[in-house]
């Protein structure tokens, strides 16, 4: 039986799966949710499915490229990170909640 | 090349997916980071098992230490207790995001499967076998090739910083009461 194979002998293939869905979960959670701290956590959901695809690639073809690519991601992680939370802050503390619908009032 | 057990892969490939799908459902931010920090756990193992042990390590200290206890102490300072709305309310809209949630799945199932065949899982050089030799690789390559990334990274941490100060001094903006 192929599929057993497929299944059994754990390949590329089931690593891009699984952080296709990891990706496409943070994708849901940036739409469905309001609160704006949950949506930086579902983004920071998917710079790590992404990353989890550098690494995979980078082992599977023995290529060090691709973890260093995850290294530079995690920096921008880090610094989208703490841009969106001090703007949040900001929200907050003008409109004691942080609900994104307030920030078209951020608008100037 | 070290073979993953399958049964390790899909007890944590389940892992992963049952805490991403609590981070975005919790109707708790609170509980959604703590369901974070187990995501950020669990991709740590991933690396693990793709022989990508200092990632791993880095995964753990800087996103499961730092991001996410400023995640934690960001939501400290908010007071939770209205949080009413934590999902987009209409059910068209809720229907056409999943629509388009599952149209980029699609997309990407499809194109893994289409793929598949480019990398030949057995062709992976022995070179990355010795953990200390990975490590020592990464950095020379960190340090030489990508040595100008790497310094434009510094100085965009240190924009990033200087903004988040300005950020969190500016007093109203154009909503300031004079």
């Amino acid at each position: 039986m192929p599929n057993t194979e497929a299944l059994m002998t754990i390949g590329l293939n089931h690593y891009l799966a699984l952080s296709a869905i990891i990706f496409t979960i943070g994708m849901i959670g940036v739409m469905m949710r309001r609160n704006v701290i949950v949506m930086l956590m579902s983004i920071e959901l998917m710079l790590n499915a992404v990353n989890l695809t550098f690494v995979a690639f980078s082992n599977y073809n023995a290529n060090l490229n691709g973890q260093i690519m995850v290294f530079f991601v995690m920096t921008i992680a880090a610094a989208e990170a703490g841009v969106g939370l001090a703007i949040a802050v900001m929200i907050y503390k003008k409109f004691r909640e942080v609900n994104i619908r307030f920030f078209e009032q951020l608008r100037g | 090349m070290m073979t993953v057990t399958p049964l390790l892969f899909y007890f944590f490939a389940a892992l992963l997916i049952f805490f991403a799908y609590k981070v975005i459902t919790s109707p708790n931010p609170v509980h959604c980071a703590l369901y974070l920090v187990m995501t950020m756990i669990g991709l740590a193992a991933a690396y693990f098992q793709l022989n990508a042990q200092f990632i791993a390590g880095v995964q753990l200290i800087v996103y499961a230490g730092a991001v996410m206890v400023l995640f934690v102490m960001v939501l400290m300072l908010f007071d939770l207790e209205h949080e009413l709305t934590a999902f987009s309310k209409g059910l068209f809209s809720a229907l056409f995001k999943i629509f388009s949630a599952a149209m980029i799945a699609g997309y990407l199932i499809n194109t893994i499967k289409e793929t598949s065949n480019s990398v030949n899982p057995e062709e992976a050089v022995n070179t990355l076998t010795n953990n200390a030799s990975v490590t020592r690789e990464l950095s020379i390559l960190l340090y030489s090739k990508y040595l100008l990334a790497f310094e434009v990274l510094g100085v965009l941490l240190l924009v990033v910083a200087v903004g988040v100060v300005t950020v969190s001094r500016v007093r109203g903006g154009t909503h300031a009461k004079h």
